[in-house]
């Protein structure tokens, strides 16, 4: 019924009391920023917010800033659909045959106990800089989209998966009708922890690989010369990309899930 | 074709549920098989449907029939709607307007027309086990079998569920087989009705109704002795 009405109504805007409340620690956090400026009065040390808001918007205007910003975000988004090939592959093959779980397992918790930092020592000195946040955002994105994806399998009501034999529906049709619809809940949520994590793996990755383009190359120059109202900017920048990208996984959730 | 099951033998373990046990149900009738719980009536429904395999023993007469299964519960897919269930198990045998249509033509018979777009979790339990019904006439089935669907259910609507089930049997007559253990519920739907044994299974007793489920007054004293016949053997 919900879902018939969001469809025939025109979005209406209204805030709720919760959204007062949220946006009211918006402003605190600001606040106490704006507070600590004042008692630091240094630019090196802290920035205002105001200085660091023009600072930002002149980011914006700047020529080299689609270029920075892109590439880290096709970075995100080729480890992120690496990730979501990688571990839906392994994670179905894992789901359905009990002793490649068993040797998934371990794999996974190594991966995922693995500190990011060693990780991108390594990578460093295997791989070109362009491909180094690449892959670490590949390790820390597939342990969790495949191991949400071997639980999501092992969750399927097996007395539905009997009822479609039963009546003879096409093996295909059984993946498609009714294991797919299972798992997808289980691979949004691992998408979108993933993407929380993924995101920060990259930035750190380009910081320390110093690729050509990348929103942490440019912050490790910021950071050197003591550009802190930069290194500032960037980094709100970094978290409403972040923001935006966990946006679209929700929406596409209420797309996708329409059934609950 | 009758459905004839020969010499069928099964055990688990120390149980012995079925010790050169032979039946016949008759086609076009709808069988009533009234057995204590855990006497294997399950077992039964699920060997003549292949969900389970006998060791050793044959069912004759279902080689070439198709099948349609009413579970305990309703079985339906959650994220699919009322009427893509029901098309779900159409998809092999016909073509998207077909499927439509036939889809169409069984929610109408179980009085859910208006809800073909709803999803399962909009529905109540009763809802649910009526789409489940509708799924098992509109799938080209020659058998149809049913575990105690009206399990746990409340009377008024065990009856509600039964009147649509024989309102669709009304205009489409199928071999049907019909698992329970609600004496009630045998004497509302069953041409034939059959008590079982414990375990090992046995044929204790078998009684036939002439008079259509939907003229049956069970309150009449006829089917009072009836009941109480058949709660006598039960209880034995």
């Amino acid at each position: 019924m919900l879902i018939l009405l969001e469809e025939n109504y025109p979005m209406k805007i209204s805030f709720t009391k919760r959204q007062y409340i949220s946006f009211a620690s918006v402003v605190f956090m600001l606040l106490i920023w704006k507070l600590l400026s004042l008692y630091f009065k240094s630019d090196f040390i802290l920035p205002s917010p105001e200085k660091t808001l023009v600072t930002t918007i002149e980011l914006f205007v700047d020529k080299g800033f689609l270029a920075t910003v892109g590439i880290t975000m096709a970075r995100g988004i080729i480890g992120f659909f690496l990730s979501l090939i990688l571990g839906l592959s392994l994670g179905i093959w894992a789901g359905i045959n009990a002793n490649f779980s068993a040797f998934l397992k371990p794999i996974l918790v190594t991966i995922r106990s693995t500190p990011v930092i060693a990780v991108i020592l390594l990578a460093l000195i295997w791989l070109n800089t362009n491909a180094v946040p690449v892959f670490i955002a590949l390790l820390t994105m597939f342990p969790f989209i495949c191991t949400n994806v071997i639980d999501g399998i092992k969750s399927v009501d097996g007395n539905l998966t009997q009822m479609a034999t039963f009546y003879k529906v096409s093996h295909w049709r059984i993946v498609r009708e009714v294991y797919v619809p299972a798992i997808m809940p289980f691979i949004i949520s691992g998408a979108s922890s993933a993407m929380g994590i993924g995101w920060r793996a990259i930035i750190i990755g380009e910081v320390l690989s110093q690729p050509q383009y990348g929103i942490g190359t440019v912050m490790q120059s910021a950071q050197t010369f003591l550009k802190v109202d930069a290194v500032i900017a960037w980094t709100l920048i970094a978290v409403v990309i972040s923001y935006l990208f966990e946006k679209v996984i929700r929406w596409s959730e209420k797309r996708i899930v329409v059934w609950k | 074709m009758s459905i004839v099951i020969n010499n069928l033998n099964m055990h688990f373990d120390e149980l012995t549920l079925f010790k050169n046990f032979s039946i016949e149900f008759a086609e076009g009738t709808i069988s009533c098989i009234l057995g204590p719980s855990g006497c294997g009536k399950t077992t039964l429904l699920n060997i003549i449907g292949g969900l389970q395999k006998p060791q050793n023993g044959h069912v004759l007469g279902i080689d070439k029939k198709s099948i349609s299964y009413i579970f305990q519960e309703p079985r339906l897919l959650p994220w699919r709607t009322v009427q893509q269930n029901i098309e779900l198990v159409l998809a092999n045998a016909y073509d998207e307007p077909k499927r439509q249509q036939i889809a169409q033509n069984f929610i109408d018979l179980v009085e859910l027309n208006g809800f073909e777009n709803y999803y399962p979790s909009q529905l109540s339990g009763g809802m649910r086990q009526r789409v489940s019904i509708a799924r098992a006439f509109a799938y080209p089935s020659d058998l149809i079998l049913m575990d105690e669907p009206l399990k746990g259910l409340d009377v008024k609507l065990k009856l509600n569920l039964i009147k649509a089930f024989t309102r669709i049997w009304q205009v489409d007559k199928r071999t049907v087989l019909f698992v329970t253990h609600d004496v009630d519920e045998a004497l509302m739907l069953g041409n034939d009705i059959i008590v079982f044994s414990k375990a090992p299974i046995n044929v204790i007793t078998q009684k036939s109704i002439g008079e259509p489920s939907v003229k049956r007054n069970l309150a009449s004293p006829e089917y009072f002795e009836l009941k109480n016949q058949l709660l006598k053997v039960l209880n034995d």
